[in-house]
């Protein structure tokens, strides 16, 4: 992490054909911030976190890491300083755990191979999941195979990490297992901004709660502000459903 | 009944008639080789063009691997033959082995473009999505993620595929051609034999015992790639 991570969201509009999903967002992250992206489903939360890294590509507005605008040219160079954990895990069948967290730091000539092999074990060993190395993910359990994705993405050691519900698909015994390593995350000064539906751990974990409606940022403040003195209508009526 | 045994025994001792056969299966298994190449490689190509991200370098060819398999598929094989010896190879000396294998070939390539296809858009977005997320260039998410589990499902499909085009060749002998359907009608027409049934039984043992063997070979790769899959486990 290199002491000034800015990354700047400038009017980002997302159009899928007719179907407007972000209208103009306008966002900021400072290193060491901590973001929870709430708002109810089809508000435009996870195309907001997608299109951080381009996995959508934004139909208007910018996107600024460390005053670099993501380009066509430069994004992939770019999503190796984002980071991303997916609902569905999306690790990649056709190798083992081992060669999931190998594949982009060696490919990518970002880490030599034993030197990667070494971190890859620290990380697994760490996660308890050492001894799983050569398993394939099939073998895994969900809460498994999402603290291999955290770590996976935490190999190319990212500036900031995206996370897009990362506990929605799991059992309620592999979602604390996930959210500690989150925690974890959180305690060591990481960077991130995530979507969950997770309350408790929301108001627990952010720095910054940011509320999306309608692809706009409705309302944003600390979890102190945000879950105790909401101050718009819709806040208030989407809080008393979830509470 | 032992009057047909007793052929079978005439045709497997008569020098003729095993060369004969062999001579026609030897052309079938020319012509199903290089079409069966053909189709793999042309088909691939096709079906990589099909599936690869919009962009307007790709609308043209698009458009034409559309049109083609469409054709191909939508017009019998038979005609298709036909056409190509009658019409585009129509001329005097050109290798016939050749024309077929074209024919044939490109014929193949239609069906294998749609295995392939299907083989790769059954592999789940997450996995291209997750190689995107960490910064791998698409090449490297084809060649180490896309492809291999998409091989997984294309190869019993393609497998069917190849059993199809052994089998389909024999209609070679509707424009002359010598191959192993040709030589039992040749065989059972001759004065000496004078029955049909013996050499088309021992035509279709041919056909069987390749086709055997090639669903034994597919079964076996099917198994060897299925190593990264619980089902395997069961």
């Amino acid at each position: 992490m290199n002491g000034d991570t800015d990354l700047k969201i400038k009017n980002l509009r997302k159009y899928f054909g007719s179907n407007k999903v972000l209208n103009g967002i306008n966002f900021e992250l400072r290193e060491g911030e901590r973001v929870v992206v709430l708002g109810p489903s089809g508000s435009g939360k996870s195309t907001f976190l997608r299109c951080i890294n381009w996995m959508e590509e934004p139909t208007a507005g910018e996107i600024i890491l460390d005053g670099t605008p993501i380009t066509e040219k430069n994004v992939r160079a770019m999503r190796q300083r984002i980071g991303m954990v997916f609902q569905h895990f999306n690790l990649i069948n056709n190798l083992t755990v081992m060669d999931n967290l190998l594949l982009a730091p060696v490919k990518l000539k970002l880490m030599k191979r034993d030197a990667a092999k070494k971190r890859a074990q620290e990380l697994l060993r760490h996660i308890g999941l050492l001894d799983k190395a050569n398993a394939f993910p099939a073998s895994l359990s969900g809460g498994q195979k999402q603290r291999v994705a955290i770590i996976r993405a935490m190999m190319l050691s990212p500036e900031v990490l995206l996370f897009d519900e990362p506990t929605s698909a799991l059992d309620p015994e592999s979602i604390g297992d996930v959210l500690s390593l989150i925690r974890e995350l959180a305690g060591r000064g990481m960077t991130f901004i995530i979507v969950t539906h997770e309350m408790s751990f929301a108001k627990e974990i952010a720095t910054r709660i940011v509320f999306i409606d309608k692809g706009k940022i409705i309302e944003e403040g600390t979890p102190r502000e945000f879950f105790e003195h909401p101050k718009t209508p819709r806040v208030r009526e989407f809080l008393k459903k979830v509470l | 009944m032992s009057e047909f045994f007793s052929k079978i025994g005439e045709l497997f001792s008569t020098p003729e008639y095993i060369d004969s056969l062999l001579h026609g299966f030897w052309l079938t298994i020319q012509i199903s080789y290089f079409a069966i190449l053909i189709g793999v490689v042309l088909g691939t190509i096709i079906a990589l063009i099909d599936t690869a991200k919009p962009s307007k370098w790709l609308i043209v060819p698009k458009f034409i691997c559309r049109i083609y398999t469409t054709v191909i598929r939508g017009t019998p094989m038979a005609l298709q033959l036909f056409i190509m010896f009658f019409v585009i190879f129509a001329i005097k000396g050109f290798p016939s082995i050749i024309t077929a294998i074209l024919a044939f070939g490109l014929n193949s390539a239609a069906y294998t473009a749609e295995v392939v296809r299907g083989g790769i858009l059954s592999v789940d977005k997450g996995q291209t999505e997750a190689g995107l997320a960490l910064g791998l260039s698409r090449m490297t998410i084809f060649m180490r993620i896309v492809a291999p589990q998409a091989i997984k499902n294309i190869i019993p499909a393609l497998g069917n595929e190849i059993i199809t085009v052994i089998k389909e060749t024999a209609i070679v002998s509707m424009v002359g051609m010598y191959d192993l359907n040709m030589a039992a009608k040749d065989i059972g027409s001759g004065q000496n034999m004078a029955s049909y049934i013996v050499p088309m039984f021992v035509a279709a043992l041919f056909y069987l015992a390749i086709i055997y063997v090639i669903t034994f070979i597919v079964k076996q790769i099917e198994k060897s790639l299925r190593k990264s899959d619980l089902r395997a486990e069961k």
